[in-house]
């Protein structure tokens, strides 16, 4: 798993999340990346988090928590 | 009278057709008055099929597929990715209703229920396997079958494959499944986990022998006949409409 993102301002912009994964609707990729984007670094497990509160969404090999660290390691110098 | 889902049997084509008909007939199922359908198939040329989520550049090693003649192409499942050697595998599908009394709400029940009919196939020929939990079946505790579900539309889609003969030096130089270079222990530590219908039974399994089994396996399992049928004229229009999307660079390079 893994995730390329850009930080413009403190934000990040263009997130991309990869790997092997299941995600059912596998749509909702769509809206986890859309929701990151613009997402300030400070919020990201909370914006994380909040999207699979709100969100019906099944994962297999994966969990919510593997989101946040991926994007953290993309975040990484 | 036994409940009769329908058959298409051992198309061979290309991947954006293999994969424009599983998503076809899983779009047309509750819109027309058609059963459930079993398929099974080979891909010919040999492909590459990648996750839904996957990045096909970390993936898949596009210069030797060129040079080997080999398509790439990715699935709307998700999951890792798979070689279909033409010479060495056989993909199943089946497509039925969520709402299906067959079919558990569950994913993961849903896994099981359908693995298990490939384990039952398996089973005529031999072969002790197991499911082993999300989706890969396992002989001898070496993988031997991959599979991966979506559900859409209201309706369950579930593929797979099941390793008759594997070309593991083929599959290493296609996908990028290390950055070691390909070398007879690298090969050996895949053979260690991974198996196939020749390595477990130490004899050549002929596809149709296979094919065989294999249905006889959702047979057994479903409880049903499988009745060989065709695609319905809608679904052959959808197969068209589907085949450009499938072939479409923006499709298979979106991450």
């Amino acid at each position: 798993m893994a995730a390329e993102l850009g930080v413009e301002e403190g934000r990040l912009v263009g997130v991309k999340i990869t790997g092997d994964f299941f995600m059912h609707p596998e749509a909702a990729i769509i809206d986890l990346e859309k929701a990151l984007c613009d997402t300030s670094v400070e919020d990201l497990d909370y914006v994380v988090n909040r999207f699979f509160q709100d969100n019906d969404v099944t994962l297999f090999g994966v969990e919510a928590e593997d989101f946040v660290k991926v994007v953290r390691l993309a975040l990484e110098p | 009278m036994k409940e009769t889902w329908r058959l298409i049997d051992m198309r061979i084509e290309d991947a954006p057709t293999q994969m424009a008909i599983d998503e076809a007939i899983a779009m047309a199922r509750l819109k027309e008055n058609i059963p459930n359908t079993v398929r099974l198939y080979r891909w010919n040329p040999s492909a590459v099929s990648i996750g839904y989520f996957q990045s096909i550049e970390k993936e898949v090693n596009l210069p030797a597929c060129e040079k080997y003649g080999v398509d790439v192409i990715r699935r709307i499942t998700g999951g890792g990715a798979v070689y279909h050697d033409y010479n060495g595998e056989i993909t199943y599908s089946l497509v039925a209703p969520e709402a299906d009394p067959k079919m558990p709400d569950d994913i993961l029940e849903s896994y099981e229920l359908i693995c298990g009919a490939i384990v039952n196939g398996l089973a005529g020929l031999g072969v002790d396997a197991e499911f082993k939990p999300v989706n890969d079946i396992v002989a001898g505790g070496k993988k031997i079958s991959g599979n991966a579900q979506t559900r859409r539309h209201g309706v369950i889609l579930q593929h797979g494959t099941i390793l008759v003969d594997s070309d593991i030096r083929r599959m290493f130089q296609v996908l990028r499944v290390s950055d070691a270079k390909i070398s007879d222990k690298l090969i050996q530590a895949v053979e260690d986990r991974v198996t196939n219908l020749r390595r477990y039974l130490d004899r050549q399994v002929d596809f149709d022998e296979a094919r065989s089994a294999l249905i006889k396996g959702f047979e057994d399992v479903f409880d049903v006949a499988l009745e060989p049928g065709e695609l319905t004229g809608a679904e052959t229009r959808l197969v068209k409409q589907l085949h450009e999307k499938y072939s479409s660079r923006e499709w298979v390079f979106q991450r």
